[in-house]
């Protein structure tokens, strides 16, 4: 079954996956951040998630970026999300210049927003958990909105 | 052997007496007689066990310490009674005062450290090695940077090794703290090292490298050594971990840099909450932290040495030919540039807003932005 990107419910498979792996989560350790996800496009989505201990515990769409004290945001347009996942989807894995890191680093085309450098340093703090997060899409059906 | 003790106990007739007597059954209790205020101690979250925060209760707990620790020079954990009677050998600590060593947070980042542990050996795809061929000017270059990341991660174990004993055992979160940067830091140096053996080998080693790196082992104080190591140092390592993940030529170091770059980021946080604790609660080290930082970052020029930007630009180009080394300098110019913008970010967070404008790096961050508008 297809599953939208954008949509929280493409984020909460990604948590119920998380749950459904604990060994693989509890390998990589404690995570605990606020992460947010902007989706830039006709019209833009922003979704907050919420790391605790080994879990994604909550994920929801805010209005605005002050609804939810979020640690730092990862924002790229749509198609920049779009070539990640397909990046992903090809090997399970990203190709190099699909990472997370990569594509937030150098040219800034997924921009990290925060105002604090401790919530930034989070990003990196939990970096493989993160990527092993979104690296569950590798077998998604996605509908792109 | 340059310690002996004040009293011999072995020919210590008292001593000899006592535990005559107690052998025979007669045992008085004494160790009973300080009463203790009982203290609930419980698993606030399961997932997580017993936590660190979970024990800071009552007389144990540092909110309850004292800023500076008079009665404690031996290895007395906090909480424990201190036996009037006897006198307790002085071990010497010259960290005992909170904010000497102190971080916001800190016990987090130990249970952070523990619960993120990673083996060189087991945790990194070595086996996937075979599958990729690396050019040899890729492959050189890889291996001149994991030299000089070699050589950055020896003082990394090496300035919390040297500074625990220095701390008063009352803040036992600080020493168990830097205990895992040590096994981090030292984790790194092996990373590096294996890479570079499974590859071409190890290069040519930094002069200019180990002169920065020396000023940060040389600091005359914990703090001093902190703010240089954690978050100037640290932090412009962790970007430098973040640029090479980027120009890594497989996903074997990729991966390696995922890793890393967790457990240095962890380090920059503590060193950051360590400054910030300094600046809430010693303000008057203000000046004297500006002075070390002025000279501090001016060592820190010494880690943009010629081996490792040239070694940085082939990676970043992917290649020697003149349009790939044209792309190498882009790349490269742009991490630095961001090194050093989230160092003052930093500095500024942490109660140091004067470093951007005082900074020796700052003629540095203009004459890069200069060269990238050319």
């Amino acid at each position: 079954m297809a599953i939208k990107f954008p949509s929280i419910d493409f984020f909460r498979e990604l948590a119920r996956r998380m749950a459904d792996n604990a060994a693989e989560f509890e390998k990589l350790g404690f995570c605990d951040t606020v992460m947010g996800v902007k989706v830039d496009g006709d019209s833009a989505h922003l979704y907050a998630l919420t790391f605790d201990v080994f879990d994604c515990t909550d994920v929801r769409e805010l209005a605005s970026p002050d609804d939810v004290e979020l640690d730092f945001t990862l924002e790229a347009p749509l198609a920049l999300w779009r070539e990640m996942f397909e990046s992903i989807k090809k090997t399970g894995t990203p190709e190099p210049a699909y990472t997370l890191n990569s594509l937030s680093h150098v040219g800034d085309r997924m921009k990290v927003v925060y105002d604090d450098p401790e919530g930034h340093d989070k990003f990196y703090r939990f970096m493989a958990t993160l990527q092993a997060f979104v690296d569950q899409t590798s077998d998604f059906d996605i509908e792109w909105a | 052997m340059s310690y002996y003790g004040t009293n011999d106990f072995s020919y210590n007739s008292d001593f000899n007496l006592r535990i005559r007597d107690i052998k025979k059954g007669n045992l008085d209790f004494g160790w009973l007689d300080d009463a203790r205020e009982t203290v609930e101690v419980r698993r606030r979250d399961p997932r997580r066990g017993l936590t660190i925060e979970d024990c800071e209760v009552g007389p144990y707990a540092i909110e309850n310490t004292p800023e500076v620790i008079r009665e404690n020079r031996g290895l007395a954990p906090r909480g424990a009674i201190l036996d009037a009677a006897t006198v307790q050998p002085d071990l010497g600590p010259s960290l005992n005062k909170k904010s000497d060593v102190w971080g916001y947070r800190v016990q987090r980042y130990w249970e952070e450290a523990m619960s993120r542990q990673w083996n060189v050996s087991t945790d990194v795809p070595w086996h996937d090695m075979d599958k990729h061929n690396i050019p040899d000017d890729l492959e050189i270059a890889f291996c001149q940077l994991c030299t000089l990341l070699s050589e950055v991660e020896m003082i990394a174990t090496d300035l919390p090794a040297k500074w625990s004993h220095h701390m008063n055992s009352y803040f036992q979160e600080v020493k168990g703290f830097i205990a895992t940067q040590a096994i981090d830091e030292a984790r790194h140096a092996e990373v590096f090292r294996k890479r570079a053996l499974a590859g071409a080998g190890l290069f040519r080693a930094s002069v200019r490298g180990e002169h920065a790196l020396k000023g940060i082992l040389e600091a005359d104080s914990y703090s001093e050594g902190s703010v240089f190591l954690h978050v100037l140092g640290e932090g412009f390592i962790l970007t430098l971990f973040r640029s090479s993940e980027f120009i890594s030529p497989t996903p074997v170091e990729q991966r390696m840099f995922q890793l890393v770059m967790q457990d240095e980021a962890r380090h920059v946080s503590y060193g950051l909450q360590h400054l910030k604790y300094l600046m809430d609660n010693c303000p008057e080290v203000r000046p004297q932290i500006n002075g070390f930082l002025d000279e501090a970052e001016r060592h820190l020029t010494g880690l943009f040495n010629p081996d490792q930007l040239e070694s940085m630009i082939v990676l970043g180009g992917k290649g020697t030919k003149p349009d790939q080394i044209k792309k190498g300098i882009e790349v490269v110019g742009a991490f630095q540039g961001k090194q050093i913008e989230e160092y003052f970010h930093r500095a500024e967070r942490a109660g140091l807003p004067e470093r951007r404008e005082r900074s020796p790096l700052l003629e540095l961050q203009q004459r890069m932005i200069a060269a990238a508008m050319s």
